[in-house]
C-alpha cells in the first residue's frame, strides 16, 4: 500500500513533526498573550474597585445607596457587584447576597462567587471591601466571567488558524513524500537491475540539481569507474589465464609424453627438466603479477625517501659491466651529478635493472648500452639505450601493458613481465616512462620530478659532492 | 615424531607445514642432504616440538590451518629461545617479509621456492658464522686480510676489484657451504630483485679466473640447480 508507505516516509514524517512544531509555537505564543493580557485586565479591574471604595467612604449614607443602586440598575449583564452590609455582615442593600470570604482592607481579592450563595453566577470576581465610621461594610466587586469568556475565544482562534495551516503542511508532505517515493522507486528498480549484474544501467537523473540528483549523478560516476576496473580486470584474468597456462599446458604435454615414451633415465630427466622451467615461468607470473598488484594498490608508498638515481645507475653499471662485456657489448656510463628524486630505491633499482637486463639482453655483439641519469627543469630522467632491434611504434604504448609479449619474445624469455614491472614501478612513483628510437635500437625513459639538493630531505653528504664517474664505451 | 639424535653430524631441522606433500619433498630433500628432520603439522604441534629442543633449525609456514605461523616465532623468542627460524610463506609482498623478520625470522623465502634454495638457508642458518671481528680469514689455500684488504692463494697474491673482494669474503666465510644466487644478490650486493640474466654467474666468472691461476684446482664449484660453493678440505 502506498498510503502506508507514504506515512512512513521521511518526507512526510518531516511534515508531521514541522506541522507539530508550528501548532506548539503558535499555542505558546497565544498562551502568553492570553495570560497577558488577562493578568493586566484583572489588575485594572482591581485598581477601579479599590479607587471606587475609597471614594466611596467619603460619601454620605443616602448618596451611597443612591449609587449601588444606580450601579446595579446600569448592569443589565449582572458583572458588577456593589453591596452594603451592616456591622455584623448582614446584607443592607444591593448583591451579592453575603459577604465574600475577603479581608476588609480596601485592597482588591480573588473570590469564587459561587460561595456566595444566591444569584447563580458560578463564577470568579475581584472584591473590594471597606467598612464606614458607622461601621457598615461596603463592598464592591466584578465578575470575571468577560475575562474568562477571553479564554475560550482566543483558544478557538488558535484551533481555527492552526487546523488549516496543519493540513496544508501535513498535505505538502504527502506530495513531497508520493514524489520522493516515485524517484527513489525509479531509482530502485535501476539499482536492481545493476545489482542482477547488468552494469550498464544508469540511475535516472532529472536536472532539478536536488540532493537526489547529485546522489545519483555520484553514484553513476562511481558506476562508470567500477565498469572501467571489472573491464581491465577482466582482461588481466585474460592476460594472467594465459600467461599461466600456456607454459603449464606444455610443462604438462612435456611430461605426458615422457610418461607415455619412457625411454632412458637421461631422456626423461630432459624431459622434466623442460617441464621444470615451464613450470617456473608460470610462477614467474604469478610472482610478477602479485607484485605489480601490490604497486598498483599503493601499499609501498610510505616507505618513499630521497633517492639518487645516479648513484643507483652507477651500482647497477657495476653489476651489469662484467655481462656486457662478455656479451661484447660497450656499456657506458653518464651520470656524473646526483639525480635525487623521492620513491622507493629497492623498486626504483629494480626498475632500471630491468631496462639495463633487457637492453643487454637485446643488443648483438658490438652494440653498446648506454645508461645515463641526470636533472633538468626540475624532471629527473634516467635513460637506457642500446643498439639493438628497437621497439616497432606501433608497439611503444603496449609494451608497458601489463604482460605484453612482444614478438621478439620467443627468442629472449620475461621480456613481457619485467616491463610491466617497470611500467607499475614507475606509476607508483607518477613518473613517466616511454621508449623512443634511438636509430638504431631503443631508448627507455623514465622521468620524474626531481627533488632539489638542498631540500630537507635530501642526503646531507650529497651536497657538494663531486662529479660521480663518468666512463667512456669501453 | 622429533628426531633428536643427529646423524652424520649434519643438525636437526624442524619443519612445521601443514601441507604434506610439500612437507613431505621439504622433509625428503633435507634428508638427501643428511639432516634428521621433524614434521609438525599444526601450530600447537610445532611449539611442543620446537620447546622440547633438540632442532638446530626452524622452518616455519606463515599460514597453518589459518592460524599464524608467525605467532609460532613471537611465542618462542619470547621465551628466549634463539633457534634459527627460516619463514617459508606465500605471501611475497615486501610488507609480509619484513614483519616475517620482525617477529623473529632469520630469513624468509616465497612459495613456491626451489627445495635447493630451501636446504641452502637452512644450511646458512645451521652454521654459526665465526667471530666476524676477525681481520684475517683462512680457507682452504686462500687468505684474505681484512685491514690491508688483500687476498692470497698459497703465497702468490691475487688483486681484487672491490665487488670482488666482498664477493669472495662471503664465501670465505661459509666454507662448504651452498651459497645462491638469491643469497648473493641480498647479501653482497643487497638488491632484492632477481635480473633475468646470468649476470651473477659471470662475477663469479670473473672472481674464479683470478683465484684459480693456471692449473690450479677450481675453488668455487657450480653446485647443480642450486648456485656455487667454496670447496676447500679441512
Amino acid at each position: 500500500m502506498w498510503t502506508i508507505e507514504v506515512l512512513k516516509s521521511r518526507a512526510f514524517r518531516l511534515a508531521l513533526a514541522f506541522a507539530l512544531a508550528i501548532a506548539a509555537a503558535a499555542a505558546f505564543v497565544f498562551t502568553l498573550i492570553y495570560l497577558q493580557f488577562s493578568t493586566a485586565a484583572v489588575q485594572l479591574v482591581g485598581a477601579r474597585l479599590t479607587y471606587e471604595a475609597t471614594r466611596a467612604l467619603d460619601e454620605n449614607d443616602d448618596e451611597l445607596r443612591e449609587q449601588i443602586t444606580q450601579r446595579l440598575v446600569s448592569d443589565p449583564r449582572r458583572l458588577d457587584y456593589a453591596g452594603l452590609f451592616d456591622a455584623k455582615g448582614a446584607l443592607l442593600l444591593g448583591d451579592p447576597p453575603s459577604l465574600p470570604p475577603i479581608r476588609i482592607d480596601g485592597r482588591a481579592h480573588l473570590a469564587s462567587s459561587a460561595t456566595l450563595g444566591g444569584t447563580g453566577r458560578p463564577d470568579q470576581a475581584i472584591f473590594v471591601a471597606v467598612r464606614r465610621v458607622d461601621g457598615a461594610i461596603l463592598v464592591l466587586g466584578q465578575s470575571l466571567s468577560e475575562i474568562n469568556d477571553l479564554r475560550e475565544t482566543v483558544a478557538r482562534a488558535l484551533a481555527l488558524a492552526l487546523a488549516p495551516t496543519t493540513l496544508l503542511i501535513l498535505a505538502i508532505g504527502v506530495f513531497f513524500a508520493r514524489r520522493a517515493r516515485r524517484r527513489v522507486g525509479v531509482i530502485h528498480a535501476a539499482i536492481a537491475e545493476i545489482m542482477k549484474g547488468d552494469l550498464k544501467q544508469r540511475l535516472p537523473v532529472i536536472s532539478v540539481a536536488d540532493d537526489l540528483d547529485r546522489v545519483a549523478r555520484d553514484v553513476n560516476l562511481m558506476l562508470d569507474e567500477i565498469w572501467r576496473l571489472l573491464d581491465q580486470l577482466r582482461h588481466i584474468g585474460d592476460d594472467i589465464a594465459h600467461d599461466l597456462r600456456t607454459p603449464l599446458a606444455v610443462a604438462r604435454a612435456k611430461i605426458e609424453r615422457g610418461l607415455e615414451r619412457g625411454g632412458t633415465i637421461d631422456e626423461l630427466r630432459a624431459v622434466m627438466a623442460e617441464a621444470l622451467n615451464h613450470l617456473d615461468r608460470s610462477a614467474a607470473t604469478i610472482s610478477a603479477f602479485l607484485r605489480v598488484s601490490e604497486m598498483e594498490s599503493g601499499r609501498r608508498e610510505r616507505r618513499f625517501g630521497p633517492v639518487d638515481l645516479s648513484a643507483v645507475c652507477a651500482g647497477l653499471f657495476e653489476f651489469y659491466e662484467p655481462l656486457a662485456q662478455t656479451k661484447d657489448v660497450a656499456i657506458a656510463l653518464s651520470a656524473p651529478w646526483p639525480t635525487l628524486v623521492r620513491g622507493d630505491e629497492d623498486l626504483l633499482r629494480e626498475a632500471i635493472s630491468n631496462l639495463i637486463d633487457n637492453a643487454i639482453k637485446f643488443t648483438p655483439s658490438g652494440g653498446r648500452v648506454r645508461i645515463a641519469a641526470a636533472t633538468g627543469n626540475g624532471r629527473a630522467t634516467v635513460e637506457v639505450s642500446d643498439s639493438g632491434a628497437g621497439v616497432p611504434p606501433q608497439e611503444r604504448e603496449e609494451i608497458f601493458r601489463r604482460f605484453y609479449r612482444g614478438a621478439r619474445d620467443n627468442s629472449a624469455p620475461g621480456h613481457g613481465l619485467g616491463l610491466s614491472i617497470v611500467a607499475a614501478i614507475a606509476k607508483l612513483h607518477g613518473f613517466c616512462i616511454a621508449v623512443e628510437d634511438n636509430a638504431p635500437g631503443a631508448r627507455f625513459r623514465i622521468s620524474g620530478d626531481a627533488l632539489a639538493i638542498d631540500s630537507d630531505e635530501a642526503p646531507h653528504d650529497l651536497g657538494g659532492a663531486p662529479p660521480r664517474r663518468l666512463r667512456a664505451p669501453a | 615424531m622429533p628426531q633428536n639424535a643427529s646423524s652424520g653430524g649434519k643438525p636437526a631441522v624442524l619443519v612445521i607445514e601443514d601441507e604434506r606433500a610439500l612437507a613431505e619433498e621439504i622433509r625428503y630433500e633435507l634428508e638427501a642432504e643428511g639432516y634428521p628432520v621433524a614434521l609438525a603439522e599444526t601450530r600447537a604441534e610445532g611449539l611442543r616440538v620446537a620447546r622440547a629442543g633438540g632442532a638446530a633449525v626452524l622452518v616455519v609456514d606463515r599460514i597453518l590451518n589459518h592460524e599464524d605461523g608467525l605467532s609460532i616465532l613471537e611465542a618462542l623468542r619470547e621465551e628466549g629461545n634463539p633457534t634459527p627460524i627460516l619463514v617459508i610463506s606465500a605471501l611475497s609482498s615486501v610488507d609480509d617479509r619484513i614483519r616475517g623478520l620482525k617477529a623473529g625470522g632469520d630469513d624468509y623465502l616465497v612459495k613456491p621456492f626451489e627445495l635447493r634454495e630451501l636446504t641452502a638457508r637452512v644450511e646458512a642458518l645451521s652454521r654459526r658464522i665465526p667471530d666476524s671481528r676477525a681481520t684475517r680469514l683462512r680457507a682452504g689455500p686462500l687468505e684474505m686480510d681484512l685491514v690491508e684488504r688483500t687476498v692470497r692463494r698459497s703465497e702468490r697474491r691475487v688483486d681484487l676489484l672491490p665487488r670482488e673482494f666482498k664477493l669472495l669474503e662471503y664465501f670465505m666465510r661459509r666454507p662448504n657451504q651452498i651459497i645462491t644466487r638469491a643469497m648473493l644478490l641480498e647479501d653482497v650486493w643487497n638488491y632484492k630483485f632477481l635480473p633475468q640474466t646470468n649476470v651473477v654467474d659471470v662475477h663469479i666468472g670473473n672472481l674464479r679466473r683470478k683465484i684459480d691461476a693456471g692449473g690450479e684446482p677450481r675453488l668455487i664449484v657450480n653446485v647443480r640447480a642450486a648456485g656455487f660453493k667454496l670447496h676447500v678440505d679441512d
